[in-house]
């Protein structure tokens, strides 16, 4: 009976974790596009950069649209970013994966779903 | 859910402490929840202003995460004598802070602008106030712009001097547009005679022309303000003077708006 119960989980599992691994795939086709789209082919990676309103201020406004959404809503979904911007949401998804890769926003998945956030706490300033 | 109103300015001395302060006891005065920050940590001047002369915590101290914002606010309703409430949350004026806030680095200056941004819920949203007034620095500083970017109104207080004006114009273009901010304007030091409705029209209109944004109001330069020597809260001390009754205005346009 165990063994059965262990058959009939695994596929499920397997599945699972495609899922998973498509999503993450999808994840990064869209900063891909998006980076694409601006011309940005040289892109470097910053890690943890700070994202303070000096930075807001300097950024492309599309960037800084969602940027401050996250800043105010303090954790969010691309779902939830995009009811508040009204912009599409594989545009803010796009948008919020290429600020995780600016350094400026981390990414946690909690099951299904993808959150967005600055983190605030990592370092201590002066 | 209450309002934030962040007051601000390109240049120092166009009154925006003289506003901020006589627009939160007008507005408590008018039965609200309001609660006035003192957000100017390079030139502190609300705790003098208002003779508070010790505070178990500051607003500093908030920033630093050392406390949480309820020990930091101080309540002075008995001096407004209804309904109404008012707190303030007073800025460290010894030289040591002001050092020290001048110091901080932009990882600091992140994880302030998220305690501010977090007064929105534990102010407005868990203590039920109804508005939180920020008196900021003048200029680009750090501790202003977060002040702006948490804001949902920007007062921008101005004068007509020229080197005013064009920084204003500029702030309005490269600060307050770029963080989608309703901004509105109020006219301070106005020589000319406002009492006219000619007169008032034509400075609507020459704000209008010059910034794109609403006239607040027009304060015109009273003696009377200048003669207080800062030891005179009009909206609290002198109900009947001209200023107060400014003031009274502004509060209401602020209150009917949505």
């Amino acid at each position: 009976m165990a063994e059965k119960e262990v058959l009939g989980r695994k596929p499920l599992l397997v599945l699972e974790k495609i899922r998973e691994n498509l999503e993450r795939l999808n994840d990064k086709m869209e900063v891909m596009i998006e980076l694409q789209k601006h011309g940005r082919k040289d892109f470097q990676p910053l890690p943890d950069a700070p994202l303070d309103v000096m930075t807001l201020l300097s950024m492309p406004d599309h960037l800084r649209k969602t940027a401050m959404t996250v800043c105010r809503l303090g954790r969010a979904t691309a779902d939830e970013i995009s009811q508040q911007t009204t912009r599409a949401r594989a545009v803010e998804s796009a948008y919020l994966n290429q600020l995780v890769i600016m350094g400026y926003l981390k990414k946690e998945r909690k099951g299904r779903k993808a959150y967005f956030y600055v983190d605030r706490e990592s370092k201590e300033g002066t | 859910m209450g309002k934030i109103i962040a007051v601000h300015s390109y240049k120092g001395g166009t009154g925006k402490t003289l506003v901020s302060l006589n627009l939160a006891a007008t507005l408590a005065k008018r039965g609200k929840k309001v609660c006035l920050f003192d957000l100017d940590f390079r030139a502190p001047s609300l705790s003098t202003l208002l003779k508070v002369e010790k505070a178990g915590f500051w607003l500093n101290d908030y920033l630093n995460g050392t406390c949480e914002i309820d020990r930091v606010l101080l309540d002075l309703s008995d001096r407004i004598g209804n309904s109404g409430k008012l707190f303030v949350a007073l800025a460290n004026p010894t030289t040591e802070a002001i050092r020290d806030m001048t110091a901080k680095d932009r990882k600091w200056e992140m994880r302030a602008l998220g305690r501010i941004l977090a007064l929105r819920n534990s102010l407005l949203g868990d203590k039920g106030f109804d508005y939180l007034i920020f008196d900021t620095s003048p200029g680009l500083q750090y501790s202003s712009i977060n002040a702006v970017v948490s804001a949902d109104l920007v007062v921008v207080a101005t004068t007509f001097d020229r080197s005013d004006v064009d920084g204003t114009r500029r702030m309005l273009r490269e600060l307050y547009d770029l963080f989608e901010k309703k901004t509105e304007v109020v006219l301070n030091k106005v020589l000319y005679d406002v009492s006219s409705t000619s007169g008032m029209g034509q400075m609507q209109a020459k704000v209008k022309d010059l910034y794109q944004v609403p006239l607040l109001g027009i304060i015109p330069c009273f003696c009377d303000v200048l003669r207080g020597e800062g030891n005179i809260v009009f909206a609290q001390d002198k109900p009947e003077h001209p200023f107060t009754k400014i003031l009274d205005g502004i509060a209401s346009k602020i209150d009917g708006m949505s």
